[in-house]
């Protein structure tokens, strides 16, 4: 089996972190722009995989492992907090939130 | 883990600890004035731990921390902004019926996650430190949830934190790819940098991991969440955010451009005095036009971060003690001028209004109404625009020590440009509290503090800064 160069993983993770951060910047459904940093945590892990079995360590599953829990604490929060929004102003879009100017 | 390495992170293990013991007190007996006490007792405890730390300074515990001088009074430094909020946060919250043990909770893991970042040495413990406190700082700036504002200022703060940990990690990923190894002192060592390919991707990477830093910092042009989350949170969660959070990332920033050198690198010394120069710009200039003293010092915090950058570029090895003494230094300053304005800001507010009475025009004519308290918030403003006689005119010398010493011009223009805009809206603050107070119906805000807890706190904040902007020789002895 041919090895996978590491370049190739790591423009594969960038392209893909780039998807969740346009995500992120462009959505104005605050449950998609959650999903897009969904994408850019995994696009982190990807990389960090691949960083792993190029150096044949377990370090960057290690930090994989961390990343997922980050990841779904992350949602957690998030999702509470998605729930008040639509409790509170009976909508998801973030252009609602604008209230906080001088 | 030998004894000597546990005692060395005996803070930590403290504070740890107490979280699981807080959530057992939960459990057993619900009382707001019971947690509190109990979290600023382990608060205490943890401080008086750190004696036990001192003989393994400059060593490494573990792979994942390495204790020096410079972390072990950032721990202090920390543990004593905490023991402030936990104090102030009690006549804030106890307005209301409920009861709020959850907020300890939060507190103390924002703590522990600010003493792992101030201690960590390695990609994974500055990452688990890092999410224990952003994510802690998320549910406290929401906490009290029957503010319209709240949710506003943490769901952004999420989104921006959450962007801002996933680019820090993108850096570490390429870092690590490249080097081979997770720990700040040795990357810069194995760095392969043998092809063009393989260089441009670490360049990346300390890149990144500088935006994401520069994030959680508040420079710019990455600033843009945080007048609006100063705004939004509760005044004790904006007193933890401007302190704790901050004080915890500028040592992670001191360490991974020290300990892998990247002072050395002509790319990142370009970036960081850009960031610099931006900071100290936009932080003063947008600051002018704030009517709300939150915010203000939100821009004001930003220009402040701006201005620790000074010492980031460092021209020989010998003059890294003193760049680092310099932070402790104007980091301490910056701290205790914050925790006295807002611990004015909790004690005049309540937390069952529906914001904090943070508009400037609540503070007009408070000089004549309260003439202590309003001295020893003059006395603060004045240490952060860096008036003589103040902690802060001694910390701007430090810096600007450091900046001549190092040559570094532009920043240095920069700086004296930077304080003099600043110098203009701090005193516009101190001249609104001496205007002649109008108490006309509607605007008669109770601006008297009565717990005589908090009339000691700020006594002593301001006790602190006098002592320090006068005979600063003093802090070499501790």
């Amino acid at each position: 089996m041919s090895q996978i160069p590491l370049n190739h993983v790591f423009i594969f993770a960038i392209i893909l972190f780039v998807i969740g951060f346009i995500g992120v910047i462009a959505r104005r459904n605050t449950l998609f722009m959650l999903m897009s940093l969904e994408v850019m945590l995994n696009a982190v892990g990807l990389a960090f995989i691949g960083a792993g079995s190029a150096w044949v360590e377990a370090d960057g599953q290690v930090m994989f492992i961390l990343i997922l829990t980050l990841a779904a604490a992350e949602v957690a929060v998030g999702l509470a907090l998605l729930i008040r929004l639509q409790q509170q102003r009976q909508c998801l879009d973030i252009d609602a939130l604008n209230e906080l100017r001088e | 883990m030998s004894s000597f390495e546990l005692l060395a992170i005996s803070p930590q293990l403290i504070i740890s600890l107490a979280i699981v013991l807080q959530m057992l007190l939960i459990a057993f007996k619900r009382s707001t004035r019971l947690i509190q006490s109990f979290t600023f007792i382990c608060i205490l405890l943890a401080i008086a731990s750190s004696v036990f730390s001192l003989p393994a300074l400059n060593s490494q515990i573990t792979l994942l921390f390495y204790l020096d001088g410079f972390s072990f009074s950032i721990v202090n430094t920390i543990l004593f902004c905490s023991a402030m909020v936990v104090l102030v946060s009690g006549n804030y919250l106890t307005i209301s019926h409920e009861v709020h043990d959850e907020y300890y909770l939060l507190v103390m893991l924002v703590t522990l996650g600010a003493l792992i970042l101030s201690i960590s040495d390695h990609f994974a413990s500055v990452f688990l430190g890092l999410e224990l406190l952003s994510i802690a700082v998320i549910g406290l700036v929401g906490y009290l949830r029957d503010r319209r504002q709240t949710l506003e200022a943490s769901f952004k703060y999420l989104i921006l934190s959450a962007t801002a940990s996933s680019i820090l990690l993108l850096g570490m990923a390429m870092l690590y790819a490249y080097s081979g190894d997770m720990s700040f002192t040795y990357i810069e060592a194995n760095l392969d940098n043998s092809t063009a390919n393989s260089k441009l991707f670490a360049q990346a990477g300390s890149i990144l991991l500088l935006v994401g830093i520069a994030f959680k910092l508040s420079l710019a042009p990455f600033h843009f969440w945080t007048p609006d989350v100063y705004q939004g949170a509760p005044a004790p969660v904006t007193m933890l955010l401007a302190t704790v959070s901050k004080i915890a990332m500028f040592s992670v920033l001191i360490k991974f451009w020290f300990l892998s050198e990247q002072f050395l690198d002509q790319v990142m010394l370009t970036i960081i005095s850009l960031i610099a120069v931006a900071s100290m710009l936009v932080g003063n200039l947008l600051a002018l036009k704030q009517n709300n003293i939150k915010r203000l010092l939100a821009y004001s915090s930003i220009a402040h971060m701006g201005y620790l950058l000074i010492i980031l570029p460092v021209l020989s090895t010998s003059s890294i003690e003193f760049a680092k003494q310099s932070v402790l230094f104007y980091l301490t300053a910056y701290a205790v001028a914050t925790l006295i304005l807002f611990t004015f800001i909790a004690e005049t507010s309540k937390s069952n209004s529906s914001s904090d009475l943070d508009n400037w025009h609540n503070w007009q004519g408070l000089f004549w109404l309260s003439p202590i308290q309003a001295s020893a918030i003059i006395l603060a403003l004045l240490s952060l625009a860096g008036i003589p006689l103040s902690m802060g005119f001694i910390g701007k010398f430090y810096l600007i020590t450091s900046a001549l010493t190092n040559q570094s011009w532009l920043l240095l223009a920069s700086l004296v440009v930077g304080s003099s805009i600043g110098l203009y809206y701090y005193l516009r603050i101190i001249f609104i509290m001496f205007a002649k107070h109008i108490p006309n119906g509607a605007n008669a805000y109770d601006l008297s503090i009565n717990s005589s807890l908090s009339h000691i706190l700020l006594f002593s904040l301001t006790m602190i800064l006098l002592a320090f902007g006068i005979y600063p020789d003093i802090y070499i002895f501790l």
